[in-house]
């Protein structure tokens, strides 16, 4: 029955104990503070984000539906429907080079807008109030460039810009723009005028250009029934897609999600880390108050009432921590925002919800409950009678049936917590498994290097002997350390190793291997010009340049290939939109052929397709079956002969998709081009804008600096991360080491008094940890190195190569281990210098 | 007619395994009145502190019968003797056994506190003070003398007017003077309350002052 006064008592005696005991308990309250904060920062930065998208869905999409024609614009029949619905704008985007007429050129997405643009929102540029001029018609056509090519072009608004032989004044550098999109963000974005647009009298299918249209419905009655209209209007027509508000949010969501996950995924770590720290800290806590104990049993509180205060006392600490750490999340969003590109115009508010609290409180309290059951159920083995005998043996954790199937059953729950609340629910409990695997493996390294000290010969040498009987010992430090630090330690070195290897290979392999500069936008006439000049400025460049036009993958056997491919499949990307393919009369030398036959000789006029084998076994695909490619609109069938071995680190022109000469050569294309040159890639790209204006020059180096100053700051992000596991492991090793202290000072006396002197102790306490780090990183760098190879091999799509960096790994783990051991002497400083009397006196 | 506090029938204590237990108590049978202050004499190793512990229902008793107030104890659970210790008994330590992070009023109310009576700090005051530590009530047992820390733990055990009082060689670590003083004490308290004492002692002398002295050797009431 409910026991009000009870309750009350286990309040105030709890209260009481931890103002009298807070210095003991400082390890629990630090390590779930670190982990709980860490819990909320990505909790609130997430929700505070996906806030921001929900209340600016229509800016962010740019209307209240999007209508996406591709390469043709929509008829003026259709137009006019969507005009007796709301107010339309009409936005049109290609890739051209944008050049400066001193020198210098950059490869861009341009945006063609009209007068109503933007229907949402606001254009926010430098000088202020500048974009109103962009309706106006001058002498001379405005250009509105963003930050990336004012930085890399040195342009200030005045100046005059070239856009395939046309000259521009730049009117302003975008600030912030309401749509989302990465060239905005990350790369080179522009934007001119309609009436610019017209004076390039561009065709749409050699242009690749890709029509918009965004429409804004007035708030009414009959909103919803003008937005089914639009839809309807284009429901049977699959070259014509609408998008949704809500369909926007929902990729940028599932993409925040995915990340978010993982960040969580790691915090829980973190905080299952910490757990330990409980473990061990509530253990010895509860050693200290062994006669305590006993003396409250031989006054008549029960085992059960004793467990409730200590248990209390947990959860006062996880209620104050999780309130602190949970206010200093909600007040993060602000702070991260200034982090984020000012161009996305996302401004991250504090938000704050009970709900988002009990989720941060929640998740605490199964770790806090996981790791104090073992511990708090030792307190019944601790008997009254020893109070008669003087002698008090130290319990350890208890596991009993009961408690086992408890542990099982909260850890279960922790477990669907998380995964239930993602869309990854695979990956999530594959990294669960993992996680609980590697922390009973890392426990079984520490006992490997128990039973091996045991059992190897034993040295003659003091500190030796000292070192490896505390290793042996039943209190030993090593199964703790192994833990605490291994899985951090891991988790840093398989990033550190996955993003070495990806910097190699963007600094050094694949620049060996890539062309130095694309070419783009090539029209028939255009090519042998292009190479004739391209030859004149270096007779030994070597060109390579291949036809394409645009097509989708529409279905696979008749059936329609989205309903056949999961959202997770690694080569969803072969069918999403529109791709580039390519022909060739020939087998491409570099391609080599791994399944079918090639169509040499061929003079069909059906349409034969070669896939590269990796996309075909990701999406299913055999030789023979017929594939639907809608190509410039029209819907082919064709049948694939064969599977192909692309090597996409050499970034030259390589097709996923290609198609015989036979049937290609009937339809309209361009050219893609490379060059590989001795050349200065920024030359040869001044000249050849300069002499082909239409022609898009695209340099390989940049696109490679863009890939790794945002490989960088992922690997920034995910690492600091992973070193917060590393702090929270160190923490709980300090706690461990401190809870020891009284122990080895007692030691280190016996030793003096021995005649062991000062500089045995210190070796002593140096080898023992030596002993333990060097089994630890032996696994670590070991699973890492497993680990990041079966990323780079396996995972990323694109065929790297793994490459072991000994400098890389000697720098993390001997600075680890230097930082682990310095902090281990410190939280053992007086046991160097035991004083005899307290000890003697056993005081 | 006085009722019995405490009732041995044929105990018996072994610990150690079937093959080859160590008999601490061979069958002791012996009974105590509630208002009779008893002493348990022998020699180092005879069961005297055994069955202050029976008693207190610390430790299970091979065989025989304990009852506490004219109620079996033996094969009680541990929940069900907590609740006797708690309501019934009271016991004072050789070596104190305060708890070193309460003072001296929170250590005595802790007892009554076990028995869910929280209004008790005005009688732990008062009892305290009768013992003459008024003056310390607020302190730790750290800055407790030897004498001190056994006035509280002995207001400890009679705070909660507990039928039986177990000492377990209270004097044990006090000198001549503190010894006399804190038996006084002991004896004019359980007295008054009219409760049963039993005193745990090496000391003829000492155990001369009681109604009744049991003397144990090797298990065996002599």
């Amino acid at each position: 029955m409910f026991n009000f006064q009870k309750l009350l008592y286990i309040h105030r005696y709890a209260i009481r104990d931890i103002r009298r005991s807070y210095q003991k308990l400082w390890v629990i309250a630090l390590t779930l503070f670190i982990s709980l904060l860490l819990l909320s920062l990505t909790f609130s930065v997430k929700q505070s984000l996906n806030d921001e998208i929900q209340a600016n869905s229509k800016e962010l999409l740019g209307g209240d539906i999007r209508i996406d024609s591709g390469i043709y614009p929509l008829s003026e029949a259709q137009l006019t429907q969507l005009s007796s619905v709301g107010q339309v704008s009409e936005t049109v985007s290609f890739f051209t080079m944008l050049s400066k007429p001193a020198g210098g050129a950059v490869f861009t997405d341009l945006r063609i807008v009209d007068q109503v643009y933007p229907l949402y929102g606001k254009v926010q540029t430098t000088p202020t109030g500048a974009w109103a001029k962009l309706k106006i018609q001058g002498e001379k056509p405005l250009v509105f460039i963003n930050e990336n090519i004012k930085s890399q072009l040195q342009l200030s608004a005045g100046d005059e810009l070239k856009i395939m032989s046309r000259v521009f004044i730049v009117g302003g550098v975008i600030k912030a723009m309401p749509e989302l999109n990465n060239s905005i963000a990350f790369g080179e974005f522009a934007i001119i005028n309609k009436q610019a647009f017209k004076q390039f009298d561009l065709t749409s299918t050699s242009s690749f250009l890709d029509f918009e249209y965004l429409l804004k419905i007035p708030q009414s009655s009959d909103y919803l029934q003008k937005l089914d209209t639009v839809q309807n209007l284009f429901a049977n027509d699959e070259s014509i897609s609408t998008k949704l508000p809500n369909d926007s949010t929902e990729n940028l969501g599932s993409l925040i999600d995915n990340f978010f996950n993982f960040l969580n995924l790691v915090s829980v770590s973190a905080i299952i880390i910490a757990g330990i720290g409980i473990s061990n800290t509530l253990l010895s806590f509860i050693n200290q108050r062994n006669t305590s104990i006993a003396i409250k049993k031989s006054l008549g509180f029960s085992s059960s009432t004793i467990q409730l205060i200590y248990f209390y006392e947990i959860l006062i600490i996880l209620l104050v921590t999780s309130i602190l750490a949970y206010l200093l999340g909600v007040f993060s969003p602000p702070f991260v925002s200034q982090l984020l590109p000012a161009s996305l115009g996302l401004s991250l508010q504090p938000s704050f919800s009970l709900l988002s609290y009990a989720n941060v409180a929640f998740i605490g309290l199964l770790v806090v409950l996981i790791f104090s059951i073992p511990s708090l159920y030792s307190i019944p083995s601790i008997k009254a009678v020893s109070l008669f005998r003087n002698i008090f043996q130290p319990v350890s954790l208890h596991f009993s049936a009961k408690n086992i199937v408890y542990l099982l059953a909260l850890v279960a729950l922790l477990v669907a917590y998380f995964v239930l609340q993602t869309q990854q629910q695979f990956l999530t409990l594959s990294y669960f498994l993992a996680f609980f695997a590697s922390m009973l493996v890392f426990y079984g390294v520490a006992k490997c290097l128990i039973i091996a000290l045991r059992h190897l010969r034993s040295l003659p040498n003091n500190a030796y002997k000292i070192a490896s009987r505390n290793i042996t010992s039943k209190k030993s430090l090593a199964p703790i350390i192994t833990i605490s630090l291994g899985i951090g330690l891991t988790l840093l070195l398989t990033l550190s190793f996955v993003s070495d290897n990806l910097k190699k290979e963007i600094a050094d392999s694949i620049p060996a291997m890539a062309p130095d500069i694309f070419f783009v936008g090539v029209n028939k006439a255009e090519k042998e010009p292009l190479e004739a000049f391209l030859t004149s400025l270096d007779n030994e460049a070597v060109t390579e340049f291949n036809p394409m036009v645009s097509a989708s993958f529409v279905a696979l056997n008749s059936i329609p290939i989205e309903t056949l491919v999961s959202k997770d499949n690694r080569s969803r990307w072969v069918i999403q939109g529109d791709r580039r393919i390519s022909w060739s009369e020939f087998a491409p030398e570099d391609n080599p052929i791994v399944q079918g036959q090639w169509w040499e000789n061929d003079s069909s006029e059906k349409m034969w397709v070669s896939l590269d084998q990796k996309n075909a076994k990701d999406l299913g695909i055999n030789i023979g079956d017929e594939i639907t490619l809608s190509i410039l609109g029209r819907e082919v069938n064709g049948i694939v002969k064969n599977f192909r071995e692309v090597d996409y680190r050499t970034i030259g022109t390589n097709f996923a998709i290609m198609i015989n000469s036979a049937f290609a050569e009937k339809l309209p294309y361009e050219y893609i081009g490379t060059l590989k040159s001795d050349l200065s890639s920024d030359e040869v790209q001044s000249l050849v804008v300069a002499k082909f204006p239409t022609i898009s020059a695209i340099k390989i180096e940049r696109i490679l600096s863009k890939v790794s100053q945002m490989m960088n700051k992922i690997f920034l992000a995910v690492s600091g991360i992973s070193l917060i596991v590393i702090v929270i492991g160190m923490i709980v090793i300090v706690s461990a080491v401190m809870v020891q202290t009284s122990q080895r000072k007692y030691n280190n006396l016996i030793y003096k008094i021995l005649g062991v002197d000062f500089s045995t102790i210190v070796k002593a306490t140096t080898l023992e940890f030596a002993l333990i780090y060097f089994a630890l990183i032996s696994f670590s760098v070991a699973a890492a190195s497993l680990a990041s190879y079966f990323i780079i091999e396996r995972i990323f799509i694109i065929g790297l190569s793994w490459s072991f960096d000994i400098g890389l790994t000697l720098a993390l783990t001997v600075s680890t281990g230097l930082i682990t051991f310095f902090l281990i002497l410190l939280a053992n400083r007086s046991m160097f210098s035991p004083a005899v009397y307290p000890l003697i006196r056993n005081e | 007619m006085n009722e019995l506090a405490i009732q041995f029938s044929d105990v018996r204590l072994s610990y150690g395994s079937e093959g080859s237990p160590v008999e601490v108590l061979k069958g002791v049978s012996f009974c105590l009145n509630s208002d009779e202050i008893i002493s348990i004499v022998g020699p180092s190793g005879s069961g005297k502190t055994s069955i202050i512990m029976l008693a207190a229902g610390l430790e299970k008793a091979t065989s025989g019968t304990i009852k506490i107030n004219n109620q079996d104890i033996t094969e009680l659970s541990e929940n069900a003797l907590s609740a006797i210790r708690r309501k019934n008994i009271g016991i004072v330590f050789q070596s104190f056994y305060l708890i070193p992070n309460l003072s001296a009023v929170e250590n005595v109310l802790l007892s009554l506190e076990a028995d869910q009576k929280f209004n008790g700090e005005e009688e732990a005051i008062k009892l305290l003070t009768e013992f003459g530590l008024g003056h310390r009530l607020h302190h730790l047992p750290s800055e407790l003398s030897g004498g001190e820390q056994q006035r509280v733990a002995i207001a400890r055990a009679l705070i909660n007017k507990p039928s039986v009082i177990l000492a377990d060689e209270p004097t044990g670590n006090l000198d001549e003077a503190t010894s006399e003083n804190m038996t006084q004490l002991l004896f004019e308290y359980t007295r008054a309350q009219q409760t049963a004492l039993v005193l745990v002692t090496h000391d003829i002398e000492l155990a001369s002052e009681c109604d009744r002295t049991i003397e144990l050797k090797d298990g065996n009431i002599v």
